[in-house]
């Protein structure tokens, strides 16, 4: 057990005389978190909700791919873009391998999944009558569309809350298309695997340790908003 | 377009050639799923049970807590199951560091949260009569264990569905704690990881990355239709229970 300790005790140290690596892991990795969520939901919000609200043929099948491709595994997805992003593939020409953009789009692609089927899920939790009777009031699509994201805005806060935590923990697809790059494409998921790998103990427990407290903000902000949006749910009963 | 055709040609027949050392990758693959998913049902049921059956203080917040270790991210797993591990570390004496026990034993733990935080949510979502009618007619913890586990069928499918999806998809806690050796630790998932970034050998990531999305698609499929059955009986029988009553 001390030596556990002592990885612990040594690694707080590393943290707060933190090596300017340190923080260029921490800002990306707050760079990509943001940037693929942000992404994930101007992308996935539309395709969810069309999905959750729509009356098209096929929409069933549609959301079982969906929830479906929630069980895809991340390196997968990691391989796929590595392979159409290879010199000679068909979006060579957008030299994602090895660079920042590529994870940007490995982990935006990575969250969507969350987004579109969470937030399909969410607005079909709906009370049954409430769209109905917009619809018979006049609304519009883009009219219905904004009411059931606000009433459903807990379930779709949940989606945003999933994709970011997906982000913060990947490893596979980042290091296979963005090749895990010291100092430069890293997060911090994806460090402390590097620093495990080198045996590293130290900065890989140091890493961790930035990795569960930023999780805890995050996730925890994100969290407490959704308890904010839920007390004006009591707004609606009582309407 | 052309170019990713040939891949994918180029990558076919190297599942047939590679197919010793595919199939024991696959083979090892399976093997963390089903241990570590086993495991964890046999030490998450019981406990998710609990805390879905149980009436004491402090169930939601254990529930809660469930939840949130959720959201663990493998790879801080990995690094303390390692350090736990590793010869100086407290579990040293076992040598499961860098060996397939060590694998099985993180996995456990990743599997461990979703049987865990599932099995209750399952319980809680059934009709609030059922259970309480069990009590009523003098079922004891058993019984009612039993009869909750009976209904609640598909989230615990569910539970096991995400718990050996996790095992099939992780990379980083494997790589860290089993040192990624090919024939020994390695899975399909971390294979395709060590591929690129060690080798470069693309063609071979592609075979290795179409068998892990067979075997997923087969190991789903299989769990999903047991899964739909079985909730056809259920129902029946529970909508025909509720008539006579």
């Amino acid at each position: 057990m001390t030596a556990l300790w002592n990885t612990v005790r040594e690694a707080v140290p590393l943290i707060l005389h933190g090596n300017p690596t340190l923080f260029t892991v921490i800002w990306f990795t707050l760079q990509v978190s943001a940037i693929a969520t942000a992404g994930a939901a101007v992308i996935g919000l539309p395709i969810g909700l069309t999905l959750g609200l729509g009356r098209f043929r096929g929409r069933r099948v549609l959301q079982v791919l969906a929830n479906a491709s929630l069980g895809v595994p991340p390196v997968l997805i990691g391989l796929a873009l590595f392979l159409v992003t290879m010199p000679k593939a068909p979006l060579g020409s957008l030299h994602l391998q090895g660079t920042r953009q590529g994870v940007f789009i490995a982990q935006t692609i990575l969250a969507l999944p969350f987004v579109v089927a969470f937030s399909a899920a969410a607005v079909q939790g709906l009370a049954p009558g409430l769209l109905a009777q917009a619809r018979a009031l006049g609304a519009g699509r883009p009219q219905v569309y904004a009411l059931a994201l606000r009433e459903a805005r807990i379930g779709v806060l949940a989606a945003m809350i999933a994709a970011l935590g997906a982000t913060l923990a990947e490893v596979g697809a980042i290091v296979v298309i963005g090749g895990n790059i010291y100092g430069y494409d890293q997060t911090l998921a994806t460090a402390a695997l590097y620093e495990a790998n080198g045996a590293h103990y130290q900065d890989a427990v140091a890493i961790g340790l930035v990795l569960i407290v930023l999780i805890l903000v995050l996730i925890g902000a994100a969290s407490l908003l959704q308890l904010r949006g839920g007390t004006s749910m009591r707004f609606r009963s009582a309407t | 377009m052309a170019y990713l055709w040939d891949q994918l040609r180029a990558a076919v027949p190297l599942i047939f050639s590679g197919t010793s050392e595919i199939l024991t990758t696959t083979w090892i693959t399976l093997r963390i799923a089903l241990v570590s998913t086993g495991i964890a049902l046999i030490v998450g049921l019981p406990i998710g049970l609990v805390i879905g059956l149980g009436r004491f203080r402090g169930r939601r917040v254990l529930h809660i807590l469930a939840n949130a270790s959720l959201a663990l991210p493998p790879v801080l797993a990995g690094v303390f199951v390692l350090l736990v591990l590793l010869p100086q570390g407290p579990l040293g004496s076992l040598h499961f560091a860098f060996s397939i026990y060590g694998v099985y034993a993180v996995q456990t733990l990743l599997a461990l949260p979703y049987i865990v935080a599932m099995t209750p949510a399952a319980i809680q979502a059934l009709p609030p009569g059922l259970l309480a009618q069990a009590r009523t007619l003098g079922a004891g913890p058993l019984q009612l264990s039993a009869l909750a586990l009976r209904e609640a069928k598909i989230g615990v499918i569910a539970a096991i569905i995400a718990a050996l999806g996790t095992a099939l998809s992780e990379v980083a806690a494997i790589i860290i704690v089993g040192a990624n050796i090919q024939g020994d630790t390695q899975t399909l998932a971390t294979a395709i990881v060590s591929q690129i970034y060690d080798y470069g050998n693309y063609p071979a990531a592609l075979a290795i990355g179409v068998v892990l999305l067979v075997l997923i698609l087969a190991l789903m499929l299989v769990l999903t239709v047991l899964q739909q059955r079985t909730s056809g009986v259920r129902l029946r029988f529970r909508t025909s229970g509720a008539t006579g009553g």
